[in-house]
């Protein structure tokens, strides 16, 4: 997907305004709404019932984006990502509940961030561990090795031996209060909407950032021809680990964000059924952009809760559609990712690029 | 030492089921490039199908029959509405249909038999065990293992033999020239999918014998890829000694190593050889090593 077109008479003259983020005034008078939209509007007008709808949609965004690191930028398909938001997410619970930290940093509430930070990085590092294999195999084989990951990591090392640790058994629930951000404790769904904001916003300057210097350029080079991309001198093993260090590291941080919104976390909150969700999930927003994750995510969630708004009546007449309102919204995931693929294999992402190439090339558009 | 074959010899048992799922698999593969991940879910659909017959009274070969004619049924159908389209598409792009296939067999099955195990009522097989010599064996396992190696005989038969065999062989050697001899490529997808729903569903069914039949039983089409990758992925005798490596070491790890990692040895070890191997030889023992050019 090239950029979009500038309007009539918007031309650049140096690179760096050719690669600036915001290029017209109209473009930060956009942004700037959208940033008023989300800090201020959302929060203040949604119930409780939207506010945990967006928790959602910004969970799945952040673990999307980590997907769509590897598989949209890096051509690294993996079907085992679930498996480091999991990482993340029982580093840092660990990390809270363990971790001997000295009381003034409890009190500070410098835990929390520490455990994230930590977090990400530990799974960073377990994502590399597992992106090995992609030094020698590719495409299909690929595959399987990333969901021999999830297996071992989510079904066997965290179910039979991390849920053990402090013999709590299978799950593992926060106290009230323990998570804190500084000075505020994270204990409502409007204070962990502002986080995982916050770090979406982090995560997609960060990425849209390194997509645009040689790392980024590097990484799209493997995409497209990876034996080209050696050819041309990139180092594709460095490149490549650090393409699933990266997409770890966005995965541990989604996955520590996640328990703040979670009374107690256990392996059924990562199953292999999300991490497929979230390969879904940029299949339908579009494949190498990071607009495709966010699509993605909103039109996937918001699909799903409008289903359960059609559910919910029909079910006073036929109760099973609620009993197995899972199993529909596996079957309506399914056929969503199958019609996208047939008919609109380049996903919402394409479509938001073309609408907006008509309103800026409108009204002469050739 | 008798721990020890009669591991073997389970293995060798359930490492024949997998070997029939694989086959499947294979074939699809071979003829149409489709790296297939609803292979669980299709072996659900046949053995639930011919659960439900089979419920209703209806002698377990016919009701075997009746699965086998519908997943014949649905495997066109799969072909023609999903498939179809995509040939020549990216390899994830078929991959992803594959994966989303699976996502809506699975909630359709769950949609309609729920999530209780089902039983074969009255058992199929005869609870009473079949000893050779020390090796005591369920009879369960020893008729899957026959009727796996029935039909692993009547496929490659139908490879060498038959007219439809030898069109989806030359469809899988060289499409082009294939269809420059008048094969129909269309035909033999369809007829790939078909065949590869049948032999799942004969899988499944002698599975859900085993242990009854819920929904993790798809598990099973997990199971077959490290089979296939073992095998190589274009082999079909690779397939068939995948499948049973595959059993027999699930087994051995099962017996030996649950006592140092306890809990769930005996489902992940697969994986666990699956990256192994791939690390080493990722086409596998048969599969053919496809040489990228530029």
């Amino acid at each position: 997907m090239s950029t979009t077109f500038l309007p009539c008479g918007v031309y650049h003259q140096t690179y760096a305004q050719d690669h600036a983020w915001w290029q017209t005034p109209f473009i930060k008078a956009k942004m700037l709404a959208l940033a008023l939209i989300l800090f201020v509007v959302i929060p203040m007008f949604a119930d409780m019932y939207w506010i945990s709808v967006c928790n959602q949609i910004g969970y799945t965004i952040l673990g999307a984006l980590g997907v769509q690191l590897l598989i949209g930028f890096c051509g690294q398909l993996t079907l085992g990502h679930a498996a480091f938001i999991a990482v993340g997410a029982y580093t840092s619970t660990l990390l809270i509940l363990e971790f001997p930290w000295p009381t003034f940093m409890i009190d500070w509430g410098i835990a929390y961030p520490v455990s994230i930070l930590v977090a990400a990085v530990v799974s960073g590092l377990w994502s590399v561990l597992f992106g090995l294999p992609s030094a020698r195999v590719k495409g299909f084989y690929l595959i399987l090795s990333t969901m021999a990951a999830q297996f071992i990591t989510v079904d066997f090392i965290i179910t039979q031996y991390v849920s053990q640790i402090g013999g709590r058994g299978q799950a593992f629930s926060l106290p009230p209060g323990t998570i804190k951000m500084g000075p505020w404790v994270i204990d409502s769904d409007v204070k962990v909407y502002y986080m995982i904001l916050f770090f979406i916003i982090v995560c997609v300057t960060v990425m849209a950032n390194l997509l645009r210097s040689r790392v980024g350029r590097a990484w799209v080079a493997i995409r497209d021809n990876d034996i080209s991309a050696e050819v041309m001198g990139i180092n594709v093993l460095k490149y490549k680990l650090l393409a699933y260090f990266v997409a770890g590291f966005i995965a541990g941080i989604a996955g520590a964000c996640w328990i703040s919104n979670l009374a107690a976390i256990s392996p059924e909150h990562f199953p292999w059924f999300w991490s497929l969700w979230l390969v879904g999930v940029i299949l339908i927003g579009g494949i190498g952009s990071i607009h495709g994750a966010i699509f993605g995510a909103l039109f996937m969630v918001l699909v799903m809760e409008i289903l359960q708004m059609i559910v919910m009546p029909l079910s006073d007449i036929y109760p099973k559609l609620l009993m197995d309102f899972l199993f529909i919204k596996e079957a309506t995931f399914g056929l969503a990712i199958c019609v996208f693929l047939i008919f609109e294999p380049n996903g919402l992402a394409y479509r938001w690029w073309q609408i907006k190439n008509y309103f800026n090339l409108w009204p002469f558009s050739y | 030492m008798d721990l020890f074959l009669m591991t073997i010899a389970t293995g060798i048992m359930v490492g024949g089921i997998y070997a029939l799922v694989a086959l499947g698999w294979v074939l699809i593969y071979k003829c149409s490039g489709v790296l297939n991940l609803a292979m669980g879910e299709m072996t659900l659909i046949g053995a639930y199908t011919s659960l439900s017959f089979y419920s209703m009274g209806v002698p377990f070969l016919l009701a075997l029959a009746i699965s086998l004619v519908i997943g014949f049924i649905l495997g066109i159908l799969t072909e023609r509405i999903f498939l179809d389209k995509l040939i020549g598409e990216p390899v994830l792009t078929v991959i992803m249909v594959t994966v989303g296939l699976s996502f809506f067999f699975k909630g359709t099955i769950g949609f309609i038999w729920g999530t209780d195990t089902r039983v074969f009522n009255p058992p199929v097989f005869s609870m009473e065990p079949v000893r050779f010599g020390p090796i005591v064996v369920g009879s369960v396992y020893l008729w899957s293992f026959i009727a796996a190696m029935i039909l692993l005989v009547i496929f490659v038969c139908f490879f060498k033999y038959t007219r439809w065999g030898l069109a989806m062989q030359a469809t899988a050697d060289d499409e082009m020239a294939a269809l420059s001899i008048g094969v129909s490529a269309r035909f033999v997808y369809a007829a790939a999918w078909s065949i590869a729903f049948m032999a799942s569903g004969v899988g499944g069914t002698l599975l859900g014998n085993i242990n009854g039949l819920n929904i993790s039983v798809g598990y099973l089409g997990l199971l077959v890829l490290p089979a296939v990758v073992l095998g190589g992925l274009n082999s079909v005798p690779g397939a068939i000694v995948g499948g049973i490596t595959i059993g027999i070491l699930q087994n051995l790890c099962g017996t030996y190593l649950d006592r140092y990692f306890p809990g769930g040895v005996k489902e992940i070890a697969p994986f666990v050889f699956m990256t192994i191997f791939l690390l080493f030889k990722p086409h596998g023992l048969w599969g053919w090593e496809r040489i990228e050019r530029v």
